[in-house]
């Protein structure tokens, strides 16, 4: 029977609201605005962590890339300066993590340069060209689909081998099987030994237009003057990161107190730093959307204060047949929620809406993904300030005596 | 017969700015179940207020105020609220209907706060539009009914909870004579079936319905009662 009466008023709320559209609605408003942003702020984000979280998860898990420059952002300029007055990390100290390192097994150097390819009349543009070593298939976790990846002789003997992406594959051997045929990169000729498994697109781009070739070939092509990076497969639960900085600390001749002149980088530690940063974010816009569903609340309660002086007669029936003032108290709150939830799914509408409109703009790299939690928020948001402003106003209507109220004119 | 209502020295006082407005100074009523009860005076007598009290809608200032052997004075807005819901129907000279529901819902109005279940409820309430003559106005709403079918809205609601007493103010006054009379036969009709039934008017021919006057005058009951 009491839910019943409950939904009783939840029907004549409902009512009310139809009777007063416009009214409503421009009430409303600032709740729609502040639900709109939470959802829109919230569901952009976590799409964005998302995306970061997959692109940079390609890179491989458990993998540190022992580089000069640190990854992330946030950095000063006089940081930045020294950074770049860095020493050079080069071969020297990818082959001291190979022979020292105890918790580790497999490192390779990685070596990029995006070059041509060709195959007689065929050209593949703009290749991104890993030298690596024998390594690099484990650590990144990457296997060949034909043939084989490099060997520990490929690298000895610096031969002239390399194992493609299949988008090479596609645009150089569009009908005949690679393996064993020779393929030009920058006049030089490679053996081809392998196709790597597709991989796909990431960040927009497709991953398959590489090729692998050995750090030591890959020498010739940019001369030993330059940085290179170098990826270690660091198992679970050791202290990999700590042993890589001691290495490295004596290969480079540093003293004790001073500082590290090279950074060790994870895409873990890349995304939760990301994650950071967009938690700030997120906080400014909630900041933003609580202002706006106060303000909102407040029109609410105006509006609310307003309504109940123009029903005054009507409260004043509805003490006159017996409601108790709780009733009439439920009635308003839950007219005033009502209104509230409302203008929250307006909001939940339009922030989904603009969610989606940014994922089609960015081509859809940040994905359509509204998280089920910012939905619920976002009504419990709009329920707590139905039943916050509004309680005024409703108490005041409860509170009406009933001969006044029959008599107000 | 019981005594239904019996009100020993009620005062009502109502502040007004700087002084008081003694609306009524010690009234003593008695009325007893089923009797059919006109209370006449001249406008400012106090007829409105009394009604007010009798009907649990006001508190008097003093006085006692038994209700079916209750004492009301001693009662919290809650109590007040009960019974008033359980015991009485008020029907008022300006009818008082929700201008934006129909006929039939503005019946079933009191029904909501005693717990009647929906489909119950309009059920009901036709049957009592009905009763009063307006099975073919339901749905209308009251903008589109005449002041005499607008009364007879109100007294439907009046009686959705089948009220022991109906309590009536000026319910004529906003009519003309014929309508008047309409609303009389149905008052005196409810009376045959057993309710109390206690009305306000200084209309003679409204008066002269009741079985029994109460004649009030300066917030006083001239005569003995
Ligand atoms: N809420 C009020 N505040 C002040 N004075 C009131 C109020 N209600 C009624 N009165 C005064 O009390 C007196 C009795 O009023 P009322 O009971 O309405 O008389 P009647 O119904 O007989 O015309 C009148 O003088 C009226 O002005
Ligand atoms: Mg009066």
């Amino acid at each position: 029977m009491f839910s019943g009466f409950l939904l009783e008023i939840l029907r004549s709320s409902v009512e009310s609201i139809k009777a007063n559209k416009l009214r409503s609605f421009l009430t409303t408003l600032g709740i729609v605005i502040g639900v709109m942003t939470v959802i829109g702020v919230m569901s952009v984000i976590s799409g964005f962590q998302k995306y970061i979280a997959t692109s940079f998860s390609q890179l491989g898990a458990n993998v540190l890339y022992v580089s000069k420059y640190p990854w992330g952002f946030g950095m000063s300029r006089e940081e930045w300066k020294k950074i770049q007055r860095r020493e050079d990390i080069g071969l020297k100290e990818a082959e001291a993590l190979k022979e020292y390192g105890t918790s580790f097994k497999y490192v390779s150097p990685s070596i990029l340069r995006n070059m041509k390819m060709e195959k007689d009349d065929k050209e593949a543009e703009d290749v991104q060209i890993e030298g690596a070593s024998e390594d690099f298939s484990r650590i990144t976790n990457r296997e060949v689909s034909l043939g084989r990846f490099l060997s520990k002789d490929d690298i000895k003997y610096m031969r002239h081998v390399c194992v493609l992406g299949q988008d090479v594959v596609n645009a150089l051997f569009p009908e005949e099987n690679p393996i064993g045929k020779k393929v030009k990169i920058q006049g030089r000729q490679f053996s081809v030994i392998g196709i790597m498994k597709e991989k796909g697109k990431m960040m927009g781009q497709s991953m398959d237009n590489t090729a692998f070739i050995p750090y030591t070939t890959m020498t010739a092509f940019t001369g030993k003057r330059i940085s290179i990076n170098i990826a270690v497969y660091a198992e679970e639960g050791k202290e990999t990161e700590e042993e890589i900085r001691w290495i490295l600390r004596g290969v480079r001749d540093l003293k004790p107190g001073e500082e590290d002149d090279f950074s060790i980088n994870s895409s873990e530690a890349l995304i939760s730093q990301f994650n950071q940063m967009t938690s700030t974010f997120l906080m400014i816009s909630i900041a933003i959307a609580a202002i706006s569903l106060v303000v909102g609340g407040i029109g609410i309660m105006n509006i609310m204060l307003v309504s109940v002086s123009e029903r005054t007669r009507e409260i004043g029936v509805r003490k006159a047949i017996g409601a108790k003032s709780g009733e009439i108290l439920g009635q308003f709150l839950m007219e005033s929620v009502v209104i509230c939830l409302f203008g929250g799914f307006l909001g939940i509408i339009l922030g989904a809406s603009l969610t989606k409109l940014i994922s089609l703009m960015s081509n859809g790299n940040v994905p359509f993904h509204i998280p089920i939690w910012s939905i619920i928020l976002g009504f419990g948001f709009c329920f707590t300030i139905g039943v916050f402003f509004g309680y005024y106003p409703a108490r005041k209507a409860s509170k009406l005596s009933p001969v006044e109220a029959l008599r107000y004119e | 017969m019981s005594e239904l209502i019996k009100m020993r020295d009620v005062t009502k006082v109502y502040p007004l700015g700087q002084t008081e407005v003694h609306a009524l100074r010690g009234v003593n009523v008695s009325i007893k179940k089923g009797e059919f009860i006109s209370i006449i005076g001249p406008s400012g007598s106090g007829k409105s207020t009394l009604m007010h009290i009798i009907g649990c809608l006001d508190v008097a200032t003093s006085g006692t105020y038994f209700l079916r052997g209750k004492d009301v004075s001693k009662m919290d807005g809650n109590q007040l609220a009960d019974i008033r819901k359980e015991f009485i129907g008020f029907i008022f000279q300006d009818f008082y209907l929700l201008p934006d529901v129909p006929a039939w819902y503005n019946v079933s109005l009191p029904m909501i706060y005693n717990r009647v279940a929906p489909k119950e409820r309009k059920k009901k309430a036709v049957v009592i539009l009905e009763s009063v003559g307006l099975g073919d106005r339901v749905n209308h709403l009251p903008n589109q009914l005449s002041g005499g079918e607008r009364q007879r809205v109100a007294i439907a609601r009046a009686l959705a909870n089948e009220p022991e007493i109906i309590i009536a103010d000026e319910p004529t006054g906003n009519l003309d004579s014929v309508r008047g009379e309409e609303i009389l036969e149905i008052l005196s009709d409810l009376h045959e079936k057993g309710k109390t039934i206690i009305i306000v008017s200084h209309e003679k021919y409204v008066a002269e319905r009741g079985k029994r006057k109460i004649y009030l005058k300066d917030g006083r009951v001239e005569g003995k009662n």
